[in-house]
């Protein structure tokens, strides 16, 4: 009994070896670049970091993502200057695009079609408007010398806030023991990204409310509040707010958006307040293949030609001859 | 509590230390351990249906003795057999057939030009494991009523023999010949036994998690829109629903069969690598034989089974066959599907050709099959799969409307997954999966037999690394067998 308990455990640590062996050989598990916050506060990530994004259990999807001086996901340094014609893309993670090989990114796609302009990305994954509004103005000096600025935006998501808050204690969290200890487990990391760990996570979250149950530190009867930000009203209202703290340059300064998904009313408010935007629905409406990715729903090589072309269409118009 | 579960993987070391800790100090209490071990397992799953389970092993248990009292005055003795029989049937019967007879009666009134004026079904849940346990028990009456079995005083053991939580849900349906004589013992550890036991767990998971699950949403996709795919399609779902319900029930008694290992219990076998089959007879001692041999036993036998006359024979297969049907499931198709499989029986029974494959397995004194063995092989598995295809229809017009398509919208045109995965891998996962069958076809009990121990560990590994690979948390975990 004893023999097979011991021989148990010891093959259930050889085999959990193996399997992190054979996760980090084939390069199963997505890399995610360490975060910070510089002195601006701003989120971004270390700059210098490189790595793999990984989609599907058989990495059916594969990508390299560079990060760059400045601290975002792009194949170029950031470095405005008044001589050239310089945009700023600022978004999420469709922005960031680890879902893309960092040098076939949009901005990428952009510049390929417009010589004479530079594109950056300042891309972050979950940025708001707070977060974007927020960065342009924190970074002021670099973004006097901009051109053109694009703020990528979806209206469920992006205006649950007034103002921006730098989330130290994640960045602190992660820096710690088991954080890191649980990032160099690749085979945790996989597992995590495909919902595996889900259930054990479950499992011992009931286990530990059941402790905290007989310790008498019960819970369950602690109402948490819950941020709804559900009304039209109040996300626009929010953004006038954002508008007012970190100022809108209307001549600079326009968003990206998918008018399908964004209330009609929030686009009057743009006509209204002359917030220009370039909506690229209909030029998904005409697409001829899926637009997103088969495992996540981040444009694809196609979506971001179709974006690129919008864009440049604009620009063209706006770039000296 | 189902076994691909993280409840279930906490369960079981924890059942299993204590059981063997409680043998050190009380071997008499093994049996009491294993029924609150078995009750909680099924509480997990739903509490309030305890009480049939507790109900059906009082009855039995009494009716056993009762039975065997009055052995010698038959009309008495099948008077209590008829309680037994009463009793878990009508079981069965309300909770699992109530509403199929009712439907089927105002379907039948209907035809005739009565409409009834309100509705009789009731809104029933169907116990999960009723179909299992209560086929159990009734073995255990009918072999003291044919003098095969000595009634059991041991109550605790019987209620151990009746709740034993590997089998209990879906299967292998015991005989207390082999189950009961056991729990009537006391077990020691055995560390081989132990070891063998979590192969087979491990080898289950496998044929569950990654062969089952992972064809599951392609089977589901292809079954709900058959009216959209042409015939090349058609007929890859119902290959892959093959492979997914072979997965998924093997899989399921592998893990029962392992599970009961652990606690020093030998279940019979419940697959035998069917799909190598070389005619349906053959199928049919190798697919959930438990079943069959239940079936075989209990009705094919007491209603004379082969020693009649060929026509009263025939008959005799045929309402094995419906039976078999009906017990799967209260819906038509599954009826369908019993006669579909007695019309392929048949035939080989009149040839004589239905146990001349009962000791050998192809390939027996050979590397690969022959070229015969092949042929007879993907023919017997052609007409299974066919078969399946009123097995996972919902309705009669769903599964004639597939066959239309498979017969009329001929063309070759190839699947995408409906999450848009690389068909590819599926495919090569079948063809290594039938490969690794083939290699291992000799011996069900023992999928990791080879000398090797490194090589051993190198499948263990891949068999595990396999799962991750092919994990899919949008997958409904719930094994198929449970709703019969």
């Amino acid at each position: 009994m004893k023999k097979f308990v011991l021989k148990s455990v010891l093959y259930l640590g050889l085999i959990l070896l193996a399997l992190e062996l054979l996760v980090r050989a084939f390069h199963l598990h997505a890399d995610d670049p360490p975060k910070m916050i510089d002195e601006f506060g701003v989120e971004k990530r270390v700059p210098g970091s490189t790595g793999h994004y990984v989609k599907g259990n058989r990495r059916q999807h594969f990508t390299h993502f560079s990060i760059n001086g400045s601290g975002f996901n792009s194949y170029r340094e950031f470095e405005p200057s008044k001589d050239k014609y310089e945009v700023a893309l600022v978004g999420d993670s469709f922005i960031e695009g680890f879902h893309q090989d960092y040098d076939n990114s949009l901005g990428k796609k952009i510049e390929d079609r417009l010589p004479k302009v530079e594109v950056f990305e300042y891309g972050y994954t979950g940025a708001t408007m707070a977060y974007q509004m927020h960065l342009v103005d924190a970074y002021g000096n670099r973004f006097d010398k901009i051109d053109k600025v694009i703020l990528y935006m979806k209206f469920k998501n992006d205006f649950d806030s007034r103002k921006h808050r730098a989330d130290y204690e994640l960045v602190r969290m992660l820096k710690t023991l088991p954080f890191r200890i649980r990032e160099n487990c690749k085979l945790w990391v996989y597992g995590s990204n495909y919902g595996m760990t889900l259930p054990i996570k479950n499992v011992a979250g009931a286990i530990w409310q059941g402790l905290n149950f007989t310790r008498g530190i019960d819970k369950r009867g602690v109402a948490v509040p819950e941020i709804v930000v559900s009304s039209v009203a109040e996300r626009i209202e929010n953004f006038r707010k954002l508008i007012t703290t970190y100022g809108w340059d209307t001549e600079k300064t326009m968003l990206l958006l998918d008018s399908r998904v964004t209330d009609g009313r929030f686009l009057d408010f743009c006509d209204e307040n002359n917030i220009r935007y370039l909506d690229f629905s209909t030029a998904f409406q005409k697409a001829k293949a899926p637009v997103t990715l088969v495992y996540d729903k981040h444009w694809n090589d196609y979506g971001r030609e179709l974006i690129a072309g919008v864009i440049a269409d604009y620009l063209q118009k706006e770039v000296e001859p | 509590m189902l076994f691909n579960s993280v409840q279930f993987a906490l369960f079981l070391p924890i059942a299993f230390l204590c059981y063997w800790g409680i043998t050190q100090i009380r071997p008499k209490a093994q049996n009491l351990f294993l029924i609150g071990a078995s009750y909680l397992f099924y509480a997990w799953w739903d509490w309030r249906f305890l009480g049939l389970i507790a109900f059906s092993t009082v009855v039995d248990y009494v009716v056993g003795q009762r039975i065997y009292v009055h052995l010698d005055d038959r009309r008495r003795a099948k008077a209590w057999l008829m309680l037994s029989v009463m009793a878990n049937l009508g079981l069965l019967g309300f909770f699992k057939y109530y509403n199929f007879f009712v439907d089927s009666f105002v379907d039948g009134l209907q035809a005739l030009g009565y409409t009834p004026e309100s509705s009789y079904t009731l809104n029933i849940i169907l116990p999960v494991g009723i179909s299992f346990y209560t086929f159990q028990t009734l073995s255990y009456s009918f072999d003291i009523y044919y003098r095969r079995l000595k009634p059991t005083t041991n109550f605790v053991a019987f209620a151990a023999f009746v709740s034993f939580f590997p089998q209990l849900v879906a299967g292998p349906i015991e005989r207390a010949s082999n189950l009961l004589h056991q729990i009537e013992r006391s077990r020691k550890f055995h560390y081989t036994q132990a070891a063998d036991g979590l192969k087979l767990i491990l080898w289950g998971l496998f044929k569950k998690l990654v062969i089952a699950d992972s064809l599951a949403p392609m089977v589901d996709d292809i079954f709900a829109h058959y009216g959209t795919y042409p015939s090349s399609t058609l007929i890859l779902g119902v290959v892959m629903f093959s492979f997914q319900v072979y997965g998924d029930f093997s899989g399921y008694s592998d893990i029962a069969i392992g599970t009961a290992k652990l606690f020093g219990i030998e279940l019979m076998s419940n697959f035998r690598f069917p799909h190598f089959s070389r005619n349906v007879a053959e199928y049919w001692q190798r697919w959930h034989v438990s079943l069959s041999t239940w079936f075989r036993h209990y009705v094919y036998i007491p209603l004379g089974g082969s020693r009649v006359s060929k026509r009263r024979a025939v008959f005799n297969i045929a309402v094995v066959f419906l039976v078999s049907g009906l017990w799967h499931g209260a819906n038509w198709t599954f009826v369908f599907w019993g006669g579909f499989h007695a019309l392929l029986f048949i035939p080989v029974f009149l040839l004589k050709r239905n146990r001349i494959y009962m000791e050998s397995v192809i390939g027996q004194n050979s590397f690969l099959p022959s070229v015969k063995e092949i042929g007879q092989v993907l023919l017997t598995f052609g007409l299974v799969t066919f078969s399946r295809i009123f097995f996972r229809s919902p309705t009669l017009t769903d599964a004639f409307g597939y066959i239309q398509g498979i017969f009329t919208d001929v063309r070759i045109a190839a699947y995408t997954h409906p999450v848009g995965y690389r068909m590819i891998d599926y495919y090569v996962l079948m063809l290594l999966f039938v490969v690794y069958e083939y290699r291992i076809r000799k011996n069900e009990r023992n999928p990791f037999h080879f000398k090797s121990p490194v090589i051993r560990f190198v499948l263990y590994v891949l068999v595990i690394f396999a799962m991750l690979l092919f994990y899919d948390d949008g997958v409904n975990r719930s094994f198929i067998y449970f709703q019969f």
